[in-house]
C-alpha cells in the first residue's frame, strides 16, 4: 500500500518537472525518431533513383547526337537547351548536370573509335551527384547497345566479351540502408526508455538526498523497501510510457514515407512495431532498476548525472559492438540484457524468424539482471550511509 | 516517553573511500573511527518538553536518528513509549514524530500535498488524511500558502509544513532538531507557541538546539550535552543550582569544562 502512495507521489512530482517530462515525453518519443529516423528516410530519397520519373536533362549541341537524344527520351529525360555559361551555372547549382557532345563526336563514332562525351557534375552537390548517376546509368545502357551492334557489325559475337557472367542480387544502397535501419530501431527504443526514466530516477533518488527530505521519509512508520520499490514503480512508469510513446511515433514517422524507399526488406506495419516492443519489453524493468539503483549509490543529483551519463554507454555499447563487429545471435548472447534484444528487434525489424528458445533466454536473462539489480537497490537503501 | 541509557555510537572517519558496497565487513579499527555520541543516557518525560543543549558537532543529531531509529547505536539501549529503537523499529516510528535538522519538504509539491503525504504513507486513508491535514492547517496557522507550491516558500512556512509532516500520524512523542535555525523572531515566537501547546496537550516532546535562550525560554528540562556526553540533566533552576551560576550560559560553560579532563586526554 505504502509502495503504490511513493509510486503515485513520485509520479506527480515528477509530472509538475519540465525538465523529466520533456525527456519522458519529447525527447525519446519524438525528437530522436525525427532526428534519426527522419535523417533517414531522407538520405534513403536521396540515394534511390526513379528511373520511371520524367527528369530533364540539358544537353549542349544535343543536334550533334539526334540518335543519343532520341535514345535518352525513350529513358524518361527530356533534352532541355543547356544554359549559356555551362560550368558556372551547373557551380552554382542552376542545372545539376550538362551533358556537352563534342564536335568530333558523331565522326569518331561512325569511324568506330571511342566518342568523347562530357558531363558537367557537380560533386559537391548531393544532387547533382545522384543527377550524373543516372545519366551514367542510361548511357551505359546505351554504349552496351552499341558496342554489341558494332561487335555483330565485325560478325563476333558479343557474348564473347563477356567472360563472367555477375549477377548482383540486391545489393543496392537501399538494402544496406534497411538493415541500417533495423539496427537503428532497436537503439531509439533502448534510448528513449532509459531517458524517460533518467531524470526520474535522480529526481527520486539522488534529488531526495540533496533536498534532505530523505531522512523525514525513512523515519515515518514504513517499510525501506516500500520506499525503494515505490520509486522503482514511478520510474518504471515513467520508463514504459516513453518506450510507448516511442513505438507509436516510429510507426507514424514511417507510416509517412513509401515503404517501397526501403527495399522492400522492411515492413513497417503494426505487427512488427509490436513484436519488437514485446520482445523489447523485458527491459522495461531492467532499465527502471539500472537507472534506479546506479543513482542509489550517489549524493547529489550532480554526482548521478555523472554516474548515469557514463551509464548511457551500456545501452550504446551493443549498437556499436553489432555495427563494429557482426556478433550473430547465439544462445550464448541471449541472456545478456540490452545486446540480445537489439539483436532480437533487428531480427524482428528484418521479418526473420526468430526461435522461442532466444527468446525466452532474452527475457529470462534479462529478468534475472533486474531481481539482482533491484536487491542490490534495496540494499543500498538498508545502508545507514545514506543519510550523510 | 523517550529512555535512553549508554547510547554509544561511532562512524568511520571522513574523507575515505567515496561510497562503498554494502557487501564489505567493516573491518575499520577502533581508533580509525570518529566517537560521536559515547555513552547519552537522559529521559524525557510526556507533557514535558526536553531541551538537547550542545554545540555544534556534540552528538544531538546523531543521538536523534538513534532515537528515530535511523541509525542503530552500538552499544546502550532506548526506548520510545516502551518500544525498543533496535527491535521494535516500526512501532517506534508509529508512536515518534520526527522533524530532522534541515528537513526538506517537496518543492514541486503544495503544503498540503506534502503533509497529505506523510499522513498517507503513515497508514491513514484518503478521507482520515485529508481531515489530519486540515486540522493540522488550522493548529499550525498555515491556511495562507497551504494550497500553494512550497517552491518559494520562506524558511518560517517551511518548518511549519515539515513540523505539520512530523506531526501527521498524531505521534506521542515528538523530537525536533534544531527547528528554529533560519527563523526570525516572529517565526521563533511563534514556532514556541505551537510547541508549548504540544506540550501541554500532554505529548512528549525532545528539543535539540545550540542556543542557550532559546533552550531556557522554553524546555522544561534540559539535558546537557557535549562531546557525545550528557554533561549535567536536570531543570533549569536544579541546573543554575548546581553549578552556582546564574544564567544559562554560564552554567553550560561549567558543566561542560567539568567533563573535559576525562574526554579530552
Amino acid at each position: 500500500m505504502s509502495l503504490f502512495i511513493v509510486m503515485f507521489k513520485e509520479i506527480v512530482d515528477n509530472l509538475r518537472d519540465r525538465q523529466t517530462v520533456f525527456y519522458a515525453l519529447l525527447f525519446g518519443p519524438i525528437l530522436l525518431p525525427l532526428l534519426l529516423g527522419g535523417s533517414l528516410v531522407a538520405s534513403f530519397k536521396q540515394l534511390s533513383i526513379d528511373f520511371d520519373e520524367v527528369t530533364s536533362l540539358s544537353v549542349l549541341h544535343a543536334e550533334r547526337a539526334p540518335r543519343l537524344m532520341e535514345f535518352l527520351h525513350g529513358h524518361n529525360i527530356d533534352v532541355t537547351e543547356a544554359p549559356e555559361n555551362v560550368q558556372a551555372s551547373v557551380r552554382r547549382g542552376d542545372v545539376l548536370v550538362v551533358l556537352e557532345i563534342p564536335e568530333d563526336f558523331a565522326d569518331q563514332l561512325r569511324a568506330g573509335r571511342p566518342a568523347p562525351l562530357t558531363l558537367h557534375v557537380n560533386s559537391a552537390d548531393k544532387e547533382s551527384g545522384k543527377a550524373a548517376r543516372r545519366v551514367q546509368a542510361i548511357l551505359s545502357v546505351y554504349e552496351r547497345t552499341l558496342n554489341n551492334l558494332r561487335l555483330q557489325h565485325r560478325g563476333i559475337d558479343p557474348s564473347t566479351f563477356d567472360s563472367l557472367n555477375l549477377v548482383e542480387n540486391d545489393v543496392s544502397s537501399d538494402g544496406s540502408s534497411g538493415q541500417l535501419l533495423a539496427s537503428i530501431l532497436p537503439f531509439l527504443f533502448i534510448m528513449s526508455m532509459v531517458m524517460g526514466g533518467f531524470y526520474l530516477a535522480i529526481d527520486t533518488t539522488a534529488g531526495e538526498r540533496e533536498r534532505q527530505s530523505l531522512e523525514p521519509l525513512l523515519s515515518l512508520p514504513l517499510k525501506r523497501s516500500a520506499v525503494v520499490f515505490g520509486k522503482y514503480g514511478a520510474t518504471l512508469c515513467f520508463v514504459t510510457l516513453s518506450g510507448v510513446l516511442t513505438a507509436v511515433s516510429i510507426y507514424t514517422l514511417f507510416r509517412l514515407f513509401p515503404i517501397e524507399l526501403m527495399g522492400g526488406q522492411i515492413r513497417f506495419d503494426g505487427r512488427t512495431l509490436v513484436r519488437a516492443f514485446l520482445l523489447a519489453s523485458p527491459l522495461l524493468p531492467f532499465i527502471s532498476a539500472l537507472l534506479i539503483t546506479v543513482s542509489a549509490v550517489t549524493r547529489s543529483t550532480k554526482e548521478a548525472q555523472t554516474y548515469l551519463g557514463l551509464m548511457m554507454m551500456v545501452p550504446m555499447a551493443p549498437f556499436f559492438l553489432l555495427q563494429f563487429l557482426s556478433i550473430r545471435s547465439t544462445t550464448m548472447s541471449m541472456p545478456i540484457p540490452m545486446l540480445s534484444q537489439y539483436q532480437l528487434l533487428e531480427s524482428a525489424v528484418l521479418g526473420d524468424s526468430i526461435p522461442i528458445l532466444h527468446i525466452l533466454l532474452s527475457a529470462g536473462g534479462t529478468l534475472a539482471a533486474t531481481a539482482l539489480l533491484l536487491t542490490l537497490a534495496s540494499r543500498l537503501y538498508q545502508r545507514e550511509r545514506l543519510l550523510d | 516517553m523517550i529512555v535512553a541509557e549508554d547510547l554509544h555510537r561511532s562512524f568511520k572517519r571522513p574523507g575515505g573511500r567515496a561510497f562503498r558496497l554494502p557487501f564489505g565487513k567493516s573491518d575499520a579499527k577502533a581508533d580509525s573511527r570518529v566517537v560521536a555520541v559515547n555513552s547519552v543516557s537522559f529521559t524525557a518525560d510526556d507533557g514535558r518538553i526536553t531541551g538537547l543543549l550542545g554545540p555544534n558537532g556534540a552528538g544531538k543529531s546523531t543521538t536523534l536518528r538513534m532515537l528515530a531509529t535511523l541509525i542503530r547505536p552500538e552499544r546502550g539501549s532506548a526506548s520510545v513509549d516502551g518500544h525498543d529503537v533496535t527491535r521494535d523499529v516500526l512501532a517506534v516510528r508509529q508512536h515518534l514524530g520526527f522533524m530532522p535538522h534541515n528537513a526538506g519538504i517537496y518543492p514541486r509539491l503544495s503544503a498540503r500535498e506534502n503533509i497529505h503525504y506523510y499522513a498517507r504513507l503513515c497508514g491513514l486513508d484518503k478521507q482520515q488524511a485529508e481531515q489530519r491535514v486540515g486540522q493540522l492547517i488550522e493548529q499550525l496557522d498555515m491556511k495562507g500558502f497551504a494550497d500553494r507550491r512550497a517552491t518559494g516558500f520562506s524558511q518560517g512556512q517551511k518548518t511549519k509544513v515539515a513540523l505539520a509532516r512530523a506531526l501527521a500520524h498524531q505521534p506521542q512523542t515528538i523530537m525536533l532538531d534544531e527547528p528554529t535555525n533560519g527563523l526570525d523572531v516572529m517565526a521563533t515566537r511563534g514556532l514556541r507557541e505551537i510547541i508549548r501547546q504540544l506540550a501541554a496537550d500532554g505529548h512528549c516532546i525532545v528539543f535539540s538546539s545550540h542556543i542557550m535562550q532559546e533552550v531556557a525560554a522554553l524546555c522544561d528540562h534540559i539535558a546537557i550535552i557535549s562531546d557525545g556526553s550528557i554533561a549535567m540533566q536536570d531543570s533549569l533552576a536544579g541546573i543554575l543550582e548546581r553549578t552556582g551560576e546564574n544564567d544559562l550560559e554560564d552554567a553550560f560553560v561549567k558543566a561542560t569544562l567539568s567533563l573535559q579532563p576525562e574526554t579530552d586526554r
